[in-house]
């Protein structure tokens, strides 16, 4: 039985339109990723990077949210939030790499091409990429902890860079901005990416401006090894004046954008969750213990740790599938940047990330030396998702901003 | 400014060779291995980089005749009342600097500690095997050959089984036992080895512990395979491949004790392996404290530094209190096999049982507290640059060896909860 069919969500919610797209997606991740996995690895030029130009140009998950016009998927109101899960979360089943690109992209054009945020001079700059057949990819910058560079701070958070206006004229969508900062670390691909959303501070306020790695003034570390996510070949920017194009500016849609961004990312966690409880299937069916022919499942002990995966799997995807229906939905919850929903947000993909994390160490314990090896491909999911948690938004930050929203807290 | 040497060892306990040995293996670590262990897990196959270490270590400082009889050119320390806390302290410190260069380490001695311990030392085979350990200065490895394909580490539940899934054969046959059989992940393989202590029946099936048998195997003999090392998601200074053994011929007396004695005395490797266990976890935090405590002091959080926030104070917390509390058990269960005059036999039911719930503990901790210190460390956590992300690869599979966590589970709620069932 598919985890889709073990696991369900509301279905009232997942229209045709999703559901072909998941066929297309699940199609995709059996035949170019998993076909290939054992033998490749993560083996970035002979299996991440076709894969994803496959998923992300061919088939179009990489221009999902732009308009039909400028030769997107014209998924551009937010309903595209419970589509981009159901495509999300089986991407992150195939690899949980790949999924996180996946995610900083269609994060970042949510911020601009889902209605009522159409920002029509940011689609005609970035549609040449998006919607070319190139594979381009993008990161996100978001503010973190600091290191005493002074770009001010938003929710107790210091950005990594600022921006300023170079022109006389009052800024708007689509302006041209200078953007400065120093060691600036990337969600991903700061050394694969083609261009960045940075969330930076603009004369107080959040801002969000879009830089081309092409762009002058910018330059990128080596890339940096890390614990997982290979598709994403990261490294620290470092940004001098360099030439970006405004987004907005302000807090709602500062929010709005880490509202999707973390639902996105959420999902991504889901489906590598749901790989890990398949693989763990696999191994209780098959290995036997206590001698005697006691099947590994059917003991009482595993049996029991593997119930708690599986609870992990249910809970995860149907909470997964309700913030993206509450983002699906401006209209009945408020828009994605009220700080309700970001809350929710934060509180979905802390839930999310640390419960997949759980059920996937769990696996590990009950795999023992089997999950640890490569060869059953459950460490690499242990490993990305770990990745994932630790980058999305630090524990302390996203506690803080949970606690600021649910308790009212003033100072902090 | 405080350091890992404020965390609390049980100072009545230390070994009147501690400060030596610690002193030596923590500069050998500083200055062979810390270095250089960023590039150890490219190097997870070749060892080109992890060999020399290794050499420096072993065979040079001479920390692989450790166990051996002085009279043959070995430290002495099989019949020493510090070889518990003497062992925890070496393995503690080097895996400061890389855990799995502690297991391979402490692996290599384990299949000795069955010929060379008190009060079981069978001098012929520390004779047989003591040049090739102590009379050389390039590193020597061996190995212990005991989980099999078909029930994994079913084998080291003795308690249940006693042996009966073994399927590793040692068949008599005049003066020779001929060995068959395959073996699955010992670390120290993969080429590594070239020593085998053998986990083999006499009898397949049986559950008498007489058929039990431990039996060396030197791994350059007709028949022993041994397979490329596995990749993994860290752990790249131990090698683990398959070991198959096709008619492999050794002396008779190559067997360590003989009926029941192999039997009960590999329940003391149990337990070694179980106290060593809780050293390469707290090396490992001791490391991640150090390196937690610089990042928290070099950023900043709402203007200060990142210790000094209350919220993550909170935390930074609770990892120092987990380090202070592992290590203290560390070198109690380290006592604990030193003095069996006190607590009992190393192989015992109980000290089985107690070793393992230490080693539980401790590996919990562990796995943890490195979880936590990536989560506060945000985005800069995985980098493999900040040597915090290798520690917490590391440590998973030293939770899940020997047997894994739900066989600890059982033989700990064997023995308190006297169960008869499990």
């Amino acid at each position: 039985m598919k985890y889709q069919e073990l696991f369900p969500v509301p279905v009232e919610w997942v229209q045709e339109t999703d559901e072909q797209m998941a066929q297309t997606v699940s199609q995709w991740a059996e035949a170019e990723v998993k076909a290939g996995r054992l033998e490749h690895r993560e083996d970035y030029d002979t299996l991440l990077e076709p894969a994803m130009r496959k998923l992300m140009v061919d088939l179009g998950l990489g221009s999902m949210l732009m308009p039909d016009g400028s030769g997107g998927g014209g998924m551009t109101t937010p309903d595209a939030a419970v589509t981009a899960v159901v495509c999300l979360e089986l991407a992150g089943y195939a690899d949980t790499g790949i999924g996180f690109v996946c995610a900083n992209t269609l994060a970042l054009q949510s911020s601009f091409a889902i209605e009522p945020n159409v920002e029509a001079a940011v689609l005609e700059e970035t549609a040449p990429l998006f919607c070319s057949d190139g594979l381009n990819l993008a990161g996100l910058v978001l503010p973190g902890y600091g290191a005493g560079k002074d770009h001010g701070a938003f929710l107790g958070m210091e950005y990594q860079a600022s921006c300023k206006n170079t022109s006389d004229q009052e800024l708007h969508a689509g302006a041209e901005v200078e953007v400065t900062g120093t060691s600036v670390r990337p969600q991903c691909c700061g050394a694969n990416g083609s261009l960045f959303g940075i969330v930076c501070g603009l004369d107080g306020a959040p801002a969000l401006a879009i830089v081309p790695s092409t762009a002058e003034g910018l330059k990128a570390s080596e890339p940096f090894l890390k614990t997982g996510l290979a598709p994403s070949i990261n490294a620290d920017l470092y940004l001098d004046g360099a030439g970006g194009t405004l987004v907005f500016r302000g807090e709602e849609r500062t929010l709005g954008l880490l509202s999707w961004y973390y639902m996105a990312c959420a999902a991504v966690c889901a489906g590598s969750l749901l790989a890990s409880y398949e693989i763990l299937k696999e191994w209780g069916d098959t290995r036997v213990i206590k001698g005697k022919g006691q099947v590994f499942k059917e003991n009482p002990l595993t049996a029991a740790l593997m119930g708690e995966v599986a609870g992990r799997c249910g809970a995860i995807r149907i909470l997964v599938f309700s913030l993206a229906r509450m983002l699906a939905r401006p209209d009945l919850y408020g828009p994605a940047g009220s700080p309700h929903i970001f809350a929710t947000a934060t509180s979905v993909f802390k839930q999310a990330s640390r419960g997949a994390m759980l059920g996937i160490d769990n696996a590990m314990e009950l795999m023992a030396s089997a999950g640890y090896a490569t060869e059953w491909n459950l460490e690499r999911y242990w490993r990305d998702v770990k990745t994932i948690e630790t980058y999305v938004v630090p524990e302390t930050c996203a506690s803080v901003n949970m606690a600021r929203h649910y308790y009212g807290l003033k100072a902090l | 400014m405080r350091s890992i040497d404020d965390f609390t060892r049980p100072l009545e306990y230390l070994s009147p060779l501690d400060g030596y040995l610690g002193e030596i293996t923590r500069a050998w670590a500083e200055r062979e291995v810390m270095p250089l262990r960023r590039g150890f897990d490219e190097d997870w196959e070749d060892h080109e980089t992890i060999e020399p270490a290794f050499k420096s270590l072993m065979g040079e400082l001479g920390f692989q005749r450790f166990f051996f009889p002085e009279d043959m050119g070995g430290f002495g320390m099989g019949h020493s009342d510090y070889g518990g806390v003497g062992g925890f302290r070496v393995c503690e410190e080097i895996s400061r600097a890389d855990s799995a260069m502690g297991v391979a380490f402490a692996v290599m001695h384990w299949p000795l500690l069955m010929i060379c311990k008190e009060p079981h030392v069978n001098r012929r085979l520390c004779a047989e095997f003591a040049p090739m350990f102590c009379q050389t200065e390039e590193p020597v490895f061996a190995a212990n050959a005991m989980t099999e394909p078909q029930g994994g580490s079913d084998i080291e539940n003795l308690d249940l089984l006693k042996g009966s899934t073994i399927q590793t054969t040692a068949t008599l046959d005049g003066d020779q036992w001929v060995i068959n059989g395959h073996k699955l992940w010992p670390t120290n393989s993969g080429g590594a080895a070239k020593l085998f202590g053998v986990v083999c029946t006499t009898k397949p099936g049986s559950s008498d512990p007489d058929d039990f048998a431990f039996i060396f195997c030197p791994a350059d003999l007709p028949g022993v395979t041994q397979g490329k090392p596995y990749q993994k998601a860290g752990m790249a200074a131990d090698k683990n491949s398959d070991i198959w053994f096709d008619n492999v011929r050794v002396p008779v007396w190559y067997r360590a004790h003989g009926p029941g004695l192999d039997f009960l005395y590999f329940k003391e490797m149990v337990s070694w392996g179980n106290v060593l266990s809780l050293a390469f976890a707290s090396g490992a935090m001791l490391n991640i404290f150090e390196l937690l405590k610089e990042f928290c002091e070099e950023t900043t959080f709402r203007g200060k530094p990142l210790k000094e926030n209350d919220d993550v104070a909170g935390v930074l917390a609770d990892i120092a209190r987990d380090i202070e509390i592992t290590r203290i058990v560390g070198y109690q269960s380290a006592r604990m096999l030193d003095r069996p005059d006190l607590y009992g036999d190393n192989w015992s039911d109980e000290i089985v049982a107690k070793c393992r719930a230490y080693k539980c503990f401790a590996c919990d901790k562990a796995v943890e507290i490195s979880g936590k210190a990536l989560d506060i460390m945000g985005p800069r956590g995985s980098d493999r640059a900040r040597d915090i992300e290798k520690h917490w690869r590391d440590l998973k599979i030293v939770q899940l060896w020997l047997g894994g966590k739900q066989l600890a589970q059982m033989e700990v709620a064997r023995w308190f909860y006297e169960c008869e069932t499990l």
